[in-house]
């Protein structure tokens, strides 16, 4: 009972903090600051836009008020943030953790396959046939990522290249599976069994093509939240990934750590595919990687590596497809300028991010007070 | 004959409500002085010193130089205006030579390129100009931190300053380097020129400076004379009333062995024996001091004790549990603390809250656990305490740590250890560039905590902190336990010295019969 009551007020005091404090004044500010940066990316794409297009005015209007015309249009936006969303958790564990561990791409193959398989071939009655594939999918991420993680951590194996090299054997195991041993003939793809229907993550808003999935995208949000800043777990990950050497001395095991910080943003890109395979496929047929692990990286940038601002970012970034590929199939945008256009806006908003990171202000300073002697140097001697 | 190089008219600046570090500073400098800045830390001499060199803006005020009204807006300015600053903490890129990162930004060029023959050349020539022997070839990662801060020197002369501030300059070097230093200083000054340091060392001021000006709480109390006022009026103005009695080392009977370390042999990286057949015994309620002149061993002692560094031959037993293939956690468990000599890196995560930095040692604790998650509330509770105990200075606890003064930092570190040690606490150099108030405050909990009962083993490169607090000390040199002093009070500093330098050595028997 004390506990309980323990718990609550400090629930109480938590929440009276977090909107005075000078935490979320900041917090503002940096909003605020990204805001700005979209807004200028949306005008360096307008003025793209008008030079490619006969009809500029038709183009635009798609592209910003395409994805909010209509309810399934805004379903768009939010089932192309889900995975984003589960990307964007998953690479903020990593970078928190102090790594850059790119498996969240093959994470997503991998938990997309197992997912599928798990579903077809376990056959669950219930819930169970939801859960189970879901969890096996996010497992099956987590027990190969482990070795990517572990090689950087015990044997300082650059983790960049090992889990870009894992994506790669991840991905053509997978496609060697889906074309021979899983393979459904009568599909006339090399394609898995069609899941089935009991599997099958169901609608959340009808006219769209939202699914629980994005439920399950926002809990995770709020579950990384509170493991990350509420628990001694998330602790050890956060100071482990600031400064090894202190964590080190107050006692943390910072090899654990650093291998629980990549293996569990594995784990959450790993659950992101077997949610979207559940959500949007009829058989697991991919053939090449998807992107999301990588897109992930950006929408964590973006979002400050804070896992409760990742759903804004990721559909922000769910926004602008949704944006982009309206106005590619209504306006004579072609889908290659398309591309680039939406390349254009998020290198100025995660550069926005990247620039005001803490990191790049120290560069900067540096790289300042360098060029401030050479122009002292030349004045000093003049004056001689 | 007064002549102001240097003025500074009623600076004020404020970090926000209630956070005043200068308060209608008045400050003037002559041409040609040594002049020492001196206040307790957070008593605002960085941040006048950072205003006058364009790091900080001042809300008000106005700077003099040479007479004429100067506006400077950033460090570019300042050093238009012939102003160089020497940190702190050293601002040098470890992977180049000396030579480049002297002339870095003002590199001589030969067809437009680098020219590195006459960087070395012009290095050499300074070096030898200015009395401060350092290799231009040598890469800075390999240097002491004396030869560090002979190049910071050489990096300010290079860029024509002639008014040079040091801030803290000899927080990091032994006694022997001081003295070099100083004697680096006096040539500087014969040069024509100006000096200011800031410094809260009191014999430093009294040795080589001219004048003096005393900041408390962000406010001028005074400039003198270094002949016209005594040391400890100059303490009684930095602290404000009269300076308390040195604390007075009593010593019952020390208990039981807490830790005992037996022929502790460590090899270095370089092939060269960092510990060799190390023995001594450390009993509850004593505080042993490690002398010895930095880079003897107490480096490699203090990570092998701390379980930072395996590998060594020998054994160490903490209340009689060898310690040996434990990893860090587990020798905390057993209530060893531990004050890490580099508080910037070791000590403290600068990205992270006081809170995280003060509660990262109970973390872990049971009682601040609620189910999966951590008492915030207690967690809170407990830092808001200790913060109290050690009189740290700070607004707010989920500020980040990096904005605290030195001192306060270095609180912060020694609350989180002093009040994490159950058995034994390694302190090294637990006040490095602190302020008088808070080595004051640092050494009352120290000692408080031997009188607890625990066991301290200090090591300090500050002979003075050693003997106002220790009875016990052992000399270290060249890895080597030269001499072991029984009484402190009884024993000259010149034949410390002696030991520290290992021109003397004693026969050292200990603890060979046990092995």
């Amino acid at each position: 009972m004390t506990k309980l009551a323990g718990f609550l007020s400090g629930l109480k005091t938590l929440f009276k903090k977090a909107f005075t404090s000078d935490h979320f004044k900041t917090s503002v500010i940096e909003i605020g600051r990204t805001m700005l940066a979209i807004i200028i990316a949306y005008l360096v794409a307008f003025v793209v836009i008008s030079f490619v297009s006969e009809d500029s005015k038709n183009a635009i209007r798609w592209f910003v008020l395409g994805p909010l015309s209509s309810p399934t249009e805004l379903g768009e936006v939010l089932k192309n943030a889900t995975p984003l969303m589960f990307a964007g958790i998953g690479a903020c564990l990593i970078i928190k953790g102090g790594h850059f561990n790119m498996f969240t791409e093959g994470a997503f193959y991998a938990g997309g396959l197992v997912a599928a398989l798990a579903a077809i071939y376990f056959e669950l009655p219930g819930f169970l046939a939801i859960i189970v594939p879901l969890a096996a999918g996010s497992l099956a991420a987590m027990v190969i990522g482990y070795f990517p993680a572990k090689l950087k951590v015990s044997y300082d194996v650059n983790e960049f290249v090992t889990s870009i090299m894992f994506n790669f054997i991840v991905m053509w195991v997978g496609v060697w599976l889906i074309s021979n041993v899983v393979i459904d003939v009568t599909s006339g793809d090399n394609a898995t069994l069609p899941i089935p229907s009991d599997s099958r993550l169901s609608i959340l808003f009808e006219n769209t093509n939202v699914t629980t999935g994005f439920l399950i995208a926002l809990g995770v949000a709020i579950v990384t939240y509170l493991y990350m800043y509420r628990t001694k777990w998330g602790f050890r990950l956060r100071m482990t990934g600031d400064n090894k050497a202190f964590a080190r001395n107050v006692g943390i095991n910072v090899k654990k750590a650093g291998v629980s910080s990549q293996v569990l943003g594995i784990g959450v890109a790993g659950l992101g595919g077997a949610v979207e395979i559940l959500a949007n496929y009829n058989r697991f047929n991919w053939k090449s990687l998807p992107g999301f692990g990588f897109d992930g990286f950006m929408v964590a940038i973006i979002a400050k590596n804070r896992p409760l601002l990742v759903p804004f970012a990721a559909i922000f970034i769910g926004y602008l497809r949704s944006g982009a590929d309206l106005m590619a199939f209504n306006a004579d945008v072609t889908q290659e300028v398309v591309q680039i256009i939406q390349g254009l806006i998020l290198i100025l908003v995660a550069s926005e991010a990247f620039f005001s990171s803490t990191w790049f202000q120290s560069v900067i300073a540096t790289k300042m007070f360098k060029k401030k002697r050479v122009v002292v140097h030349e004045e000093v001697s003049a004056h001689e | 004959m007064s002549n102001p190089i240097l003025q500074m008219h009623g600076i004020c600046k404020s970090y926000g409500p209630g956070i005043i570090a200068a308060d209608g500073v008045n400050f003037s400098v002559n041409s040609g002085e040594i002049h020492a800045l001196a206040g307790e830390n957070g008593a605002g001499k960085t941040t006048l010193m950072k205003i006058l060199f364009g790091m900080e803006k001042p809300q008000k005020g106005e700077i003099f130089i040479r007479g004429q009204l100067a506006t400077i807006t950033d460090a570019n300015k300042a050093m238009q205006f012939g102003i160089g600053m020497v940190h702190q903490h050293f601002m040098l890129i470890d992977e180049l030579t000396v030579a480049e990162n002297v002339v870095i930004g003002i590199e001589p060029k030969k067809h437009g390129l680098f020219d590195r023959e006459a960087a070395s050349q012009l290095v050499k020539e300074m070096a030898e100009k200015y009395n401060m022997p350092v290799n231009p070839e040598a890469l800075i990662r390999d240097l002491n931190v004396a030869n560090k801060q002979k190049v910071e020197i050489l990096k300010v002369l290079a860029r024509n300053a002639d008014i040079i501030i040091l801030d803290e300059p000899t927080a990091v070097l032994t006694p022997q380097e001081t003295k070099r230093f100083f004697e680096q200083l006096s040539a500087l000054k014969k040069s024509g020129r100006t000096i200011i340091v800031i410094t809260h060392k009191l014999p430093e001021i009294t040795a080589i400076c001219d004048r003096i000006t005393i900041l408390r709480k962000g406010r001028n109390v005074g400039t003198y004379d270094v002949g016209s006022i005594t040391e400890t009026e100059i303490s009684r103005l930095m602290i404000g009333s009269n300076p308390l009695p040195d604390i007075i080392p009593t010593f019952g009977n020390p208990g039981k062995i807490l830790l005992s370390v037996r022929n502790l042999s460590y090899q270095g990286n370089h092939g060269k024996p960092a510990l060799q057949n190390v023995s001594f015994d450390l009993h509850a309620g004593e505080l042993l001091g490690v002398i010895g002149v930095e880079g003897n061993g107490q480096r490699e002692l203090v990570d092998i004790l701390a379980g930072r560094q395996i590998g060594y031959e020998g054994c160490v037993l903490l209340d009689d549990v060898q310690l040996k293939g434990k990893s860090i956690k587990q020798i905390r468990d057993l209530g060893l603390a531990f004050i890490p000599e580099d508080r910037m890196t070791d000590g403290v995560n600068l990205s992270g809250s006081i809170m995280e930095n003060v509660t990262s040692a109970i973390q872990e604790d049971y009682e601040y656990q609620l189910g999966p998650f951590q008492n915030q509330k207690k967690l809170n509770d407990f830092a808001h305490h200790i913060n109290d105990v050690f009189e740290v200075k700070y607004n707010s606890l989920s500020e980040e740590i990096r904005f605290l003064s030195g001192g306060n930092m270095q609180k912060v570190v020694c609350a989180r250890e002093i009040t994490a040690c159950h058995t034994v606490l390694i302190a090294n150099q637990p006040t490095r560039g602190v302020d008088v108030g808070s080595v004051r405050t640092i050494h009352d909990r120290i000692d408080a905590l031997r009188q607890n009962g625990k066991a301290i083993l200090l090591i300090s490169s500050d002979l003075s902190e050693i003997r106002s607090l220790c009875k016990r000390a052992i000399v270290l040199h060249q890895g080597s336990i030269v001499a072991r002093i029984e009484d402190l009070s009884v024993c000259s500093e010149e034949e410390l010295g002696l030991y520290m330098l290992g021109i003397k050595c004693d026969n050292d028997t200990f603890g060979r019969d046990a092995a």
